[in-house]
C-alpha cells in the first residue's frame, strides 16, 4: 500500500503539486528520524539531518528510476546523507546522555544490562566509520543484508565482510571493558 | 558477551517520535526551495570555446613576445622553461594531445548525456 502512496505522490510532486510531498514526509519521518539518531544519538541533530535527507530527496526525486522501492532509494539517499554528516562532525553526545525512556530494567536491579547496553552502542560509536555505518544499518534494517547493502550502496559480500570484522572488533574490545568492577566510572 | 547478546544489545528498537512541528517544517522548507527560482547553470557551451581560444591566445602571446624580444633579454633561470615551452608548443604531438583530450571530453560527455537519460 505504501509503495503506491509513495508513487502517487512522487508522480504528482513531479507533475508541480508540492503538496503531495507531505505524504512523503508524514509516512516516512519516523524511520529517517530513527536511522538518523543511531548515527549521533542526539535527538535535535536527527530531525536537522532528517529534514536535510527529505530536501534532498525533494530535489532528486526525478532520480529515482522506479526499478527499487521508494523506500530503498530514500534510505541509501538519508543513509549517504548521514554517513557524510558524521564524518564531517562527529558524534559527541556521550551515551550516559542517552535517554532510555522504555528501560525499566535499571528499576529491577537491571543496572548491569542497561550499563552493558549502554558500553556496547558506546563501542559501535567508536568503530571506524566503515564498520560502524554497516552495523547500524544492518541491525536498523532488522538484520537484513540485502537492505543494509542497498542502504549503503555496496556489494552484499562486502557488507558481510565488514560486519564480521565490525563485530570482532567489538568482542575484542567489550569484553574487558564489561567485567571491569565500577562499569560506570569507566563508561 | 556472547554474539546473541551483541544481537540483542544493537537490534534493541529505541524509537523516538517526530516531534510535533517536524512534518510541517519540512514542508515550509520544501515549499520555499520550490518557490525559489532554479538556479542558473553555469554556460559550459558558450564558456568552453572562449576558454580554449583565451588559453590559445595567452600562449601564443607568449611565445610572440619570446620570439620578438629576444631570449638574449630574459633573465638566465628563464631560458630553459623558454626552451622547455618553445619545443612543446611547436611539437607535432601538441595537435595529436588536443585530439585525444577532445576525444576524450566528447566520451565523456556522450555517456554522461546516456546514463542520465536525456541522450
Amino acid at each position: 500500500m505504501s509503495a503506491h502512496e509513495d508513487q502517487a505522490d512522487v508522480e504528482r510532486v513531479l507533475a508541480g503539486d508540492t503538496s503531495a510531498f507531505e505524504g512523503i514526509v508524514r509516512r516516512w519521518q519516523g524511520p529517517l528520524i530513527n536511522l538518523a539518531y543511531r548515527f549521533c544519538w542526539d535527538r535535535g541533530r536527527a530531525e536537522e539531518m532528517a529534514q536535510e535527507a527529505f530536501l534532498r530527496a525533494y530535489r532528486g526525486l526525478g532520480k529515482w528510476r522506479k526499478e527499487a522501492a521508494f523506500s530503498t532509494w530514500l534510505f541509501a539517499l538519508a543513509a549517504n546523507l548521514y554517513r557524510s554528516e558524521l564524518r564531517r562532525i562527529p558524534a559527541t553526545v556521550s551515551l550516559e546522555e542517552v535517554a532510555e525512556p522504555s528501560d525499566s530494567r535499571a528499576a529491577d536491579g537491571g543496572i548491569e544490562k542497561v550499563d552493558r547496553d549502554r558500553a556496547v552502542r558506546r563501542a559501535v560509536l567508536a568503530l571506524p566509520p566503515k564498520y560502524r555505518e554497516t552495523l547500524i544499518l544492518f541491525y536498523f534494517h532488522d538484520m537484513d543484508v540485502s537492505a543494509a547493502a542497498k542502504s549503503l550502496g555496496l556489494p552484499e559480500g562486502t557488507v558481510k565482510a565488514r560486519l564480521y570484522r565490525g563485530r570482532e572488533i567489538l568482542r575484542s574490545k567489550l569484553p574487558p571493558l564489561l567485567s571491569a568492577p565500577r562499569l560506570r566510572e569507566a563508561l | 558477551m556472547k554474539p546473541d547478546d551483541l544481537d540483542r544489545v544493537l537490534s534493541q528498537k529505541e524509537e523516538i517520535l517526530p516531534s510535533s512541528g517536524f512534518a510541517a517544517a519540512v514542508m515550509d522548507a520544501v515549499r520555499l526551495e520550490a518557490s525559489a527560482p532554479p538556479p542558473i547553470p553555469f554556460p559550459w557551451k558558450r564558456a568552453v570555446p572562449g576558454i580554449a581560444a583565451a588559453c590559445l591566445a595567452v600562449v601564443l602571446v607568449f611565445v610572440e613576445a619570446i620570439r620578438h624580444q629576444g631570449p638574449q633579454q630574459l633573465p638566465p633561470a628563464w631560458l630553459p622553461v623558454l626552451e622547455l615551452v618553445i619545443r612543446v608548443v611547436t611539437s607535432p604531438a601538441v595537435g595529436w594531445l588536443t585530439l585525444t583530450q577532445l576525444l576524450a571530453f566528447a566520451s565523456v560527455t556522450l555517456s554522461m548525456r546516456l546514463s542520465s537519460g536525456r541522450g
